[in-house]
């Protein structure tokens, strides 16, 4: 398997708190790899280090064999690792076919490829095209989800970054987005997942990282993770 | 009712005139929440270089410019004026986006001071007559004279707020600014440069406060270096009245405020023009601090 994106001793501090510690990972291409750990451990700064909203201290970054430590958040998604932040962060104000296009704002030129974007995530997520204009804000929580990631995919990821998709929402919903997330990566795009929910995370996963207090403390693949004393107490429940 | 008209002409004029300057200052506040108390100079600025290059088109002895020349004069200018706006915001506000609120609202009257004595010692301190005139010429509705130069000033403004509006809504770069006035990370994370955009806001926002510039300068007839300093208070407090951050908000709020200041001045005394203006922005911001267009409805640039 091609290795797409090789994390080697980030070091990231939020002022001088260090958040995370020589932490070091790598995806394959195709694969769905998940991040977990209890709050505060890191998993969310991890991705916004890779997305560039944090600049690690020391540590090299490695997507497709090039550097992206010290590159613009807007360069890295042009060169297609997307990101759909915790909590949505969807445009409230804006229409939901307004959102979409600003998910292919790296594609602003390629009007049919925008075009054919809204219509897929409309096809991915009906409930999305009934209420195509209106704001995003009137949305509910799980369909807000839905919105954020047909948003990330609107930008043709390669790796698709996903922070905890399923908070807060209803375990049905939650079931729907699992299903989507197998569904995107069956097509070809490789997924980066946080997920609280241990479980669903490592049904679905190929393999997975335990993170503690900013350094990776176990990985393996996901069946095996799914066995394991330490994270059968931790994180799966008795 | 003539002179209720005729002063309701007036008031259309000059609250065009704050319309078009209290957009750029709604639009920088809602996407980086900066009250850019320079953004009048940026009038004053299109007022002079208008000037400097219809002296030049139209020569020492008063060759009369085309209305092509003129035209072209008045989108020369705003372009310059625009790309000072992108440099200002380069030089003095970009690397204070991260700091404290009150270094970059200090930074912004710095900004001001400078822009106002440059142009005094590159123009002068005297006021400057402007080399074109307008003619006197228009029409008569019941009673009022209307010249056909206040119409065309209206109707040219209406012109540019209405592009901006179409702008706004209709383009990805709109989009993108609105998008930024929301949530400024989020949009790093969609591949926008939110810096880009950010340039893009000022860029507009001094252009259409150049063409104000210049069309109170031929409407007025004379210019003068701090001549943006209090119509700069006057488009803040217009931009308040309206909503601060809400585009339309800008428009209504600056007609708003000519026209009250036009009746004003005719019903109480010239004297009374700055009281009222600012009267009413205390007013506002005492009992519905979030304008006409309450906070509710507010489309935030």
């Amino acid at each position: 398997m091609k290795s797409l994106l090789k994390l080697t001793n980030v070091n990231s501090y939020y002022g001088k708190i260090r958040a995370l510690n020589n932490l070091s990972l790598e995806i394959n291409e195709g694969e769905i790899v998940a991040l977990l750990g209890s709050n505060g451990a890191g998993k969310s700064t991890t991705l916004k280090t890779i997305s560039g909203l944090v600049k690690p201290k020391s540590g090299e970054i490695e997507w497709n064999g090039q550097s992206l430590v010290g590159v613009p958040p807007h360069k890295i998604v042009e060169s297609g690792i997307i990101h759909v932040p915790e909590g949505r962060r969807i445009f409230g104000g804006l229409t939901i076919t307004e959102n979409l296009e600003l998910g292919a704002f790296t594609f602003r030129k390629n009007k049919k490829w925008v075009r054919e974007g809204i219509e897929r995530s409309f096809d991915l997520f009906p409930r999305l095209k009934e209420r195509a204009k209106q704001p995003a804000g009137t949305l509910s929580g799980g369909e807000q989800q839905m919105l954020a990631i047909s948003r990330g995919l609107m930008g043709d990821p390669k790796l698709l970054m996903l922070d905890e998709p399923s908070m807060g929402l209803a375990p049905i919903i939650v079931q729907e987005i699992m299903r989507i997330i197998k569904e995107i990566n069956k097509q070809g795009t490789t997924i980066l997942l946080i997920e609280q929910n241990a479980k669903a995370a490592l049904r679905l996963a190929n393999r997975g990282y335990l993170i503690e207090i900013g350094n990776i403390i176990m990985h393996d693949t996901a069946d095996v993770l799914r066995m394991d004393d330490k994270i059968i107490k931790a994180y799966l429940g008795a | 009712m003539d002179v209720f008209l005729q002063i309701f002409f007036d008031g259309l004029v000059m609250g065009a005139f704050y319309s078009l300057i209290a957009l750029g200052y709604t639009m920088v506040y809602g996407i980086i929440k900066l009250l850019n108390f320079a953004h009048g100079d940026f009038y004053m600025l299109g007022a002079f270089i208008g000037y400097a290059l219809l002296s030049f088109i139209t020569g020492d002895g008063g060759l009369n410019a085309g209305l092509l020349g003129i035209g072209a004069v008045f989108i020369i200018t705003m372009i310059i004026v625009g790309l000072a706006g992108i440099g200002v915001e380069r030089i003095a506000y970009r690397p204070l986006l991260t700091a404290p609120r009150l270094s970059i609202l200090i930074t912004a009257i710095g900004v001001s001071l400078s822009l106002e004595y440059a142009s005094m010692i590159g123009w002068g301190a005297s006021y400057k007559v402007y080399p074109i005139k307008l003619s006197k010429n228009g029409l008569e509705i019941i009673g009022a004279q209307i010249s056909f130069a206040q119409i065309g000033l209206i109707v040219l403004s209406a012109l540019l707020m209405l592009g901006l509006r179409l702008f706004i809504e209709k383009t990805i770069y709109g989009k993108a600014m609105r998008a930024i006035a929301l949530d400024q990370s989020a949009c790093s994370l969609m591949g926008i440069n939110v810096y880009r955009i950010i340039s893009l806001t000022f860029f507009i926002g001094a252009f259409l406060a150049a063409g104000a510039g210049i069309m109170s300068g031929v409407y007025y007839g004379t210019i003068n270096f701090m001549m943006g300093f209090i119509i700069g208070l006057k488009a803040f407090t217009a931009a308040v009245l309206g909503g601060i951050g809400n585009i339309t908000g800008a428009m209504i709020g600056g007609l708003v405020l000519g026209l009250v200041e036009s009746y004003g001045t005719y019903y109480l005394g010239g004297s009374w023009k700055d009281v009222l203006a600012f009267g009413i922005l205390i007013l506002f911001l005492v009992f519905k601090p979030t304008g006409i267009l309450g906070a509710k409805e507010m489309e935030r640039m």
